[in-house]
């Protein structure tokens, strides 16, 4: 009890930002994540470079294409999208965002092109841009958040560092997984490999969150009531079954199938990884939004 | 000239007339705002206290609306306020997302994003904001902040309880407050539970994003 009490208002508008953005967020993790994961894959596991090639670039161009439609059907006016390249303003990380990752999908097309007319030399090429455009596609969206003043738990360097991770997950879950489901077309190395990335990044993410969790309430009243919201309010749903399952399951079942050689683990890790990453970011893209602001 | 207000708490009575001028004046549809006055109830009976809290844009000189908003649909105007394209406005809510005052909607018949002006169309041809010339206690302070000599600028120096909402925040608003405290101006001072209240339902919006 506060001792006062808001007895007349208007209706505020609650979320603003839904299930599009969280789409788009996980969208974006896991065409970014396999892509960079695949280039260096390529060059670092040359017996299954043919299998990093063809899923790296299908799977960056299907959910880049995933992440431009929910982030095009996101807004209200879907057919001025065409502003941000005709009146940029360079402050905004969405401008810059939107700027980046066009240039990324010009690069996914080249490396596609590459891909069918077998064109090494041009693969080799994009190596360099590919992860330089990767790696600014994945930290847009951190940009964003760390621009969005009245949200106070979302802070670039920390959001940053969470959605590298994240692509880390979903890159190397998508490999995973892909491999797993077609019966097992790459080495045990390399699985062995892709099985620690999942759970050292997954480990380090969940990290982050149970940092958030201790220590983001001791900032401020609000990001005290917006962590309140994560673990015990509207938003915990989504929260814990995310953590649970892109934290808890990978790390455990990545490890025993580390330690057993029994890749299945791994699949399902990966698997559970993948579905678990989009509530997570449900969850903290919601919690915020939950308070009123005036 | 940086065009600023003051609003001096202890004058407002809550009697709305700046928000039905301001909704008549710039076609506000329903459901959505551009200046509100919001009653907050604090203590228990006998002892009680009720507080009006006219709240607008604050026109902030590091706006962080006018920084995120990707095609440069929210701008300045060289007077300091801070204005909208509504014809730019692509309607991606980041603006909404940044805005830590909540002075920012999104219009649902035009689809754009749409704030207080300070009525920069009724400013272009001389005249006083809408909520200014509505207000029957003189409680809205409207002036040069630059010019020692306008009404808002001694106001600010002839008073010492003056306050800005959030100004950890970094935002330097151009919108301040007299004989205001805490429980006026924070809003997670104050219990904000929906249902029907005093006259009306206070509720939160559902239908921009969605969950």
């Amino acid at each position: 009890m506060l001792g006062a009490e808001v007895t007349f208002d208007v209706a505020l508008p609650k979320i603003v930002w839904g299930w599009l953005v969280s789409t788009n967020m996980w969208a974006k993790s896991i065409a970014t994540g396999s892509f960079m994961l695949a280039l260096i894959a390529t060059k670092t596991y040359q017996d299954n470079r043919a299998f990093f090639k063809i899923s790296g670039v299908l799977l960056a161009l299907v959910f880049i294409a995933i992440t431009l439609l929910v982030t095009v059907l996101d807004l209200h006016h879907m057919f001025r999208f065409w502003h941000i390249f005709f009146y940029p303003h360079f402050t905004s990380a969405v401008t810059l965002g939107a700027w980046v990752v066009s240039a990324f999908v010009v690069l996914l097309l080249i490396a596609f092109w590459a891909l069918i007319s077998q064109n090494e030399k041009l693969w080799n090429r994009i190596f360099v841009p590919g992860l330089v455009l990767g790696f600014f596609s994945t930290i847009y969206t951190a940009g964003i958040m760390g621009e969005a003043t009245a949200r106070e738990v979302w802070v670039f360097p920390a959001e940053m560092i969470a959605m590298l991770l994240s692509a880390a997950i979903a890159g190397s879950a998508a490999f995973l997984a892909i491999d797993g489901l077609m019966g097992g077309m790459l080495k045990e190395n390399i699985r062995k490999h892709l099985s620690y990335i999942l759970m050292v990044s997954s480990g380090l993410y969940g990290a982050m969150f149970i940092g958030e969790i201790l220590f983001a309430k001791m900032h401020s009243e609000f990001a005290h009531h917006v962590i309140r919201q994560l673990i015990t309010g509207e938003v915990a749903i989504y929260f814990w079954i995310g953590f649970a399952l892109t934290f808890i399951v990978p790390v455990v079942l990545a490890g025993v199938s580390i330690q057993t050689k029994k890749y299945t683990y791994s699949l399902f890790g990966a698997l559970s990884a993948l579905v678990g990453l989009w509530f997570v970011k449900h969850a903290w893209l919601l919690a915020p939004q939950t308070l009123p602001l005036s | 000239m940086r065009l600023g207000f003051l609003v001096d708490l202890s004058r407002c009575m809550g009697c709305m007339a700046c928000a039905v001028s301001c909704k008549a004046e710039n076609n506000v549809p329903l459901h959505s705002w551009r200046l509100r006055v919001k009653y907050i109830d604090e203590g228990e009976f006998p002892d009680v206290k009720r507080h009006f809290v006219p709240l607008r844009c604050n026109h902030c000189d590091n706006a962080p609306c006018e920084r995120i908003c990707p095609v440069s649909a929210l701008h300045y105007l060289p007077n300091g306020i801070v204005n909208v394209d509504h014809d730019r406005c692509i309607g991606c809510a980041s603006c909404m997302m940044a805005c830590p005052y909540n002075a920012i909607y999104l219009d649902p018949i035009t689809n754009s994003a749409d704030k207080c002006t300070y009525c920069a169309h009724r400013i272009e041809v001389g005249m006083l904001p809408a909520c200014v010339v509505a207000c029957p206690t003189h409680a809205n302070i409207f002036g040069d902040l630059d010019d020692p000599e306008s009404e808002i600028s001694k106001y600010l120096k002839e008073h010492r309880d003056v306050m800005v909402r959030k100004p950890e925040l970094n935002t330097k608003p151009k919108h301040f407050y007299v004989r205001g405290s805490t429980v006026a101006l924070d809003p997670l001072a104050s219990e904000r539970p929906e249902g029907f209240t005093l006259f009306t339902e206070v509720k939160f919006l559902d239908h921009i994003g969605g969950e």
